[in-house]
């Protein structure tokens, strides 16, 4: 339906996104996944016409939307990274206003305004200005203004940055429920894998402007099937021990946090007596060490040598 | 539009504090350094000492117009000279008059000419006075068709003069009101339309650019709704000294004010044209600052242009809204000039306006892509 044919966006000195190769279909949630810098807003702004790409195109319904954007942006709302309100109106007149602006009217416009606000959850919030909401309700509103005109996709960049775990599991569901209750299309963009693990269908997985991975949550999860994600928990490391583990032939990707670090190594080589032999010889008061079924995070760890966050 | 015009007007409403902080400086200020008895029809202020025996060309002084004369003694004549209140006084003695010279301005030619002219007609009157008494004639009717035949014929005289090319009147309460509202006014101006960039920022801009929303309907709300609250500002201020302070414009405060709508719609398209240049909102501010200050500095609307004298700085002067706005409100305050006098400033001010707001969006629409 909606299809992105080898894009490429060059800023002045950045190349934010490299032959991208892209396609969302009715009624799926497709997740687009990627670190800060990843170049996940760049491609949301192709996708929805916002900026034209250095090189490629965008199709919907098999046009090019590039030179003739409207067909597409009738059917998309956006919900941009920005909380993109006027902080001092109240939800319902923003929306009131974003709505005129869509060229809804009167009675109609009231009861849309009405059916967005329960949909996020605002209803008795609808006077409140929008300076004095939290961070988890201008989220909300800023997914429901970009839902006023009955959108056929909705294209959300990371909405869930920055807020409270209440306010991202409602707006986790309200996506969820749209999709399964108004068969909306939805492209969902965030760098939080758990997030992408949970709603989406399809993923695409991105660095640095290139595209490392896409395909089911399963065919990702498949690329490592030759490997395990071992962890070992302690309370404290010393470098020597680190530097041991990096230098061992069969250990790749170490990553190491405050209390755990994770490694990959093939599923045939049996690591547990090397590592547990390691931790005795440099005094590290083992907690635990385990073998963990691969996440997303792990598919991104194998794949660039780096955690999905920073 | 409509639409984008409530939301600005609501939001006028909500945080009306820098409109109103700019509206009471000025008025603050021009109300600090105007004097009360100035102000178009009074004329500018000019003190007078009377000598003993010199009574009599008192009342004809106070009768004339282009002048304020007004009396002290004579300590407080040379006091307001030495503190620089005025630049020029006056003496009158019995049979010669004094001008007393503070600051050099050509005002103190005029003067004399004023003061040259009631001693000329009261000696003439003596004399006619004399004469006529000799003969056994009435002499108060001969004066009084003297007088008549007198105010017809001269008057005419000393308007042309007055409002002539190469006079200056310096009438400084409305060249303070006027300078420091239409200084002021940028301000809120520039602050109205850099709402564009902090849309932008804000992701507001992409919403609009996404809805069936014409660009050219987004960039008319933010700037008509910008001229409005500044031109809205310009007309308080005017109000505030016309009715409380009474200013009377030469009594054509409405003919200024829409003369001056060519005047806020330059600034309107300045400010637009200096937000496609910078990168942020801080960049404008900045920008914003040093261009009203210099603008105001070389456009007369601090000190009048009469007193600089470099050819850069006037030549600068020829390119600078602040400079036209005030000529128009001193060509009708001050020389009541009619609309068709003022067609040139105004047309000025027109043609920067487009050629501004042209340049302005055009490079706004070419950064975009960014
Ligand atoms: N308007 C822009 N001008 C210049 N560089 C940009 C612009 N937008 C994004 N970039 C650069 O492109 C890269 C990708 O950015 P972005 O698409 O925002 O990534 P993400 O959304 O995944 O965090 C970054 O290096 C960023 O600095
Ligand atoms: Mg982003």
């Amino acid at each position: 339906m909606l299809e992105l044919v080898d894009i490429s966006k060059r800023f002045k000195k950045v190349e934010a996104v490299k032959s991208l190769n892209m396609f969302i279909e009715q009624g799926e949630i497709v997740g687009l996944l990627g670190p800060n810098g990843a170049g996940k807003s760049t491609a949301i702004s192709i996708l929805s016409t916002l900026i034209e790409p250095t090189q490629g195109d965008v199709r919907f319904l098999k046009k090019s939307v590039i030179k003739k954007p409207s067909p597409l942006r009738k059917a998309i709302g956006v919900v941009p990274q920005e909380i993109a309100l006027y902080p001092q109106l109240s939800a319902e007149e923003n929306l009131l206003f974003f709505g005129r602006i869509y060229h809804l009217k009167g009675a109609e416009l009231k009861q849309r305004v009405n059916e967005i606000l329960e949909q996020i959850g605002l209803t008795e919030k609808r006077k409140a200005l929008v300076e004095s909401f939290s961070g988890g309700m201008k989220r909300r509103l800023n997914i429901g203004v970009a839902m006023l005109h009955s959108p056929k996709i909705l294209i959300m960049d990371e909405p869930t940055v920055g807020i409270d775990p209440q306010s991202r599991s409602y707006i986790l569901e309200t996506v969820k429920r749209l999709n399964q209750e108004n068969q909306m299309t939805v492209v969902y963009t965030s760098h939080y894998m758990e997030e992408v693990d949970y709603l989406c269908d399809r993923i695409y997985i991105m660095d640095r402007g290139n595209l490392i991975a896409s395909g089911t949550k399963e065919e990702i999860k498949q690329i490592l099937s030759s490997e395990n994600t071992i962890s070992i928990q302690a309370n404290r490391w010393n470098d020597t021990f680190i530097t041991q583990l990096k230098e061992h032939e069969y250990i790749s990707n170490v990553h190491v946090e405050e209390k755990e670090i994770t490694l990959i190594a093939p599923k045939e080589i049996n690591l547990f007596s090397d590592i547990i032999s390691m931790t005795e010889k440099h005094h590290i008061d083992l907690r635990s060490l385990h073998v963990k079924s691969p996440t997303l995070e792990d598919v991104f760890l194998h794949l660039t040598g780096r955690a999905l966050r920073d | 539009m409509k639409g984008i015009l409530l939301a600005r007007i609501r939001e006028f409403i909500r945080n009306p504090f820098s409109f109103l902080l700019f509206t009471g400086i000025s008025i603050l200020f021009a109300w600090a350094t105007s004097s009360a008895t100035g102000g178009g029809s009074d004329g500018l202020p000019v003190p007078v000492y009377v000598e003993e025996g010199a009574d009599a060309y008192e009342n004809s002084l106070k009768e004339q117009d282009a002048f304020h004369f007004y009396m002290v003694d004579k300590e407080k004549l040379e006091q307001e000279l030495k503190e620089g209140k005025v630049d020029t006084g006056v003496k009158l003695s019995e049979k010669h008059f004094d001008i007393l010279v503070g600051v050099e301005s050509p005002n103190a030619g005029l003067i004399q000419q004023a003061v040259q002219e009631v001693y000329t007609a009261e000696t003439q009157e003596t004399l006619i006075r004399e004469s006529a008494e000799n003969k056994g004639m009435n002499a108060d009717q001969v004066i009084s068709s003297y007088q008549e035949a007198l105010t017809e014929g001269t008057f005419d005289l000393s308007v042309q003069s007055f409002s002539g090319e190469e006079s200056w009147k310096y009438d400084e309460s409305v060249q303070r009101i006027g300078g420091f509202a239409i200084f002021f006014a940028i301000y809120t101006i520039a602050y109205g339309v850099v709402k564009i960039l902090t849309e932008k920022r804000m992701g507001l801009w992409d919403r609009m650019i996404l809805s069936p929303i014409r660009k050219s309907e987004m960039y008319a709300a933010n700037l008509l709704s910008s001229f409005i609250e500044g031109y809205l500002q310009i007309l308080i201020i005017f109000s505030v000294f016309y009715f409380w302070r009474g200013i009377t414009f030469n009594d054509r405060l409405i003919e200024i004010l829409l003369m001056l709508i060519p005047y806020a719609l330059t600034i309107v398209s300045l400010s637009i044209l200096i937000t496609a240049l910078v990168k942020n909102v801080q960049q404008f501010n900045a920008v914003i600052t040093i261009t009203a200050v210099s603008l105001a500095m070389i456009g007369g609307a601090f000190w009048p242009l009469e007193i600089v004298s470099n050819p850069v700085l006037l030549f600068l002067a020829n390119v600078n809204p602040i400079k036209y706005g005030l000529d128009i409100i001193q060509g009708v305050a001050v020389y009541g000039y009619s609309f068709t006098d003022l067609l040139l400033p105004m047309s000025v001010l027109t043609l920067m306006s487009v050629l501004f707001s042209g340049l302005g969006i055009h490079l706004m629409e070419k950064r975009h892509i960014e």
